[in-house]
């Protein structure tokens, strides 16, 4: 296969045909545009790598609103509450 | 492809760990500087769970150790450090637009079928959503062979997804005791 010279080299090559179809099986999942296409439908590179982008910039922002929210929880407790000691239960 | 119940785990176990290390301040701070403590042990957590071994747990762990070392030693005592740090050289990044011009000279000199156009732009377009991705996942910098860019961002993905999962389980658990 003409691809497995590329897969050998270490510097920056074109992400081949083989590589980008393992990627797409791994990241149906996680995507669901691509999941909702037919398995024959062809997805092209492109795309598939824009859309790895996109969830991992939306895991991203999930993460900051989770911790805003956590923050926010740990603020609005009284010291001795019951709630107070809920949450350093769970936490701490 | 999942994250498994052991990594939940071991993420919750680091993160609380990493709680406590802010513990006696936590009461006295504010908002934005609690959040901030979150975040950082939450990171700190999700990274330790690959002990050194991908790229990417690596340069989270540079990187917070730059915002809070203190804390990151703290919660990694147990691991040696010249594991923990990429070594490779960034990949050097290309004065773009030389490299435009020059090609720009060389593009009029051949002559292109319309499909070797084509083909070309595809190229180019993958080739920028890829640098795309390398900037979404840490130490894509150190990423030259895009097999190990594809190999690091799924197993970013899955130690992300159980960040996510295990935080959201929490403050839904916080948000419920203090309703009641």
């Amino acid at each position: 296969m003409s691809n497995r010279r590329s897969r050998q080299s270490s510097s920056a090559t074109r992400i081949s045909d083989d590589q980008m179809i393992d990627l797409v099986s791994k990241l149906r999942q996680f995507l669901p545009e691509i999941r909702e296409r037919r398995r024959s439908d062809k997805v092209s590179a492109s795309t598939v790598l824009q859309e790895t982008c996109n969830y991992i910039r939306k895991l991203h922002r999930e993460v900051d609103n989770l911790s805003d929210r956590l923050s926010l929880l740990l603020d609005s407790v009284d010291e001795d509450s019951q709630e107070a000691a809920v949450i350093r239960n769970l936490l701490m | 492809m999942q994250p498994t119940s052991s990594m939940n785990k071991e993420f919750l176990k680091k993160w609380q760990m990493g709680l406590q290390i802010f513990r006696p301040s936590i009461d006295n701070t504010s908002v934005s500087e609690r959040k901030r403590a979150i975040k950082l042990s939450a990171d700190v957590a999700m990274a330790s769970l690959r002990k050194g071994t991908t790229c990417w747990s690596r340069a989270l762990i540079q990187k917070t150790a730059s915002e809070d070392n203190f804390l990151v030693r703290q919660m990694l005592s147990g691991i040696k450090e010249e594991t923990l740090i990429n070594k490779k050289l960034p990949k050097v990044m290309c004065h773009r637009k030389i490299v435009r011009r020059s090609k720009k000279i060389l593009m009029r000199r051949k002559s292109r079928s319309a499909m070797e156009e084509v083909a070309a732009k595809a190229k180019k377009l993958v080739k920028r959503k890829t640098q795309g991705l390398r900037n979404a996942v840490p130490g894509g910098e150190f990423m030259s062979n895009n097999v190990l860019l594809i190999q690091e961002t799924l197993d970013y993905i899955v130690s992300l997804q159980t960040q996510v999962n295990v935080m959201r389980s929490i403050v839904d658990a916080a948000a419920a005791g203090i309703e009641r």
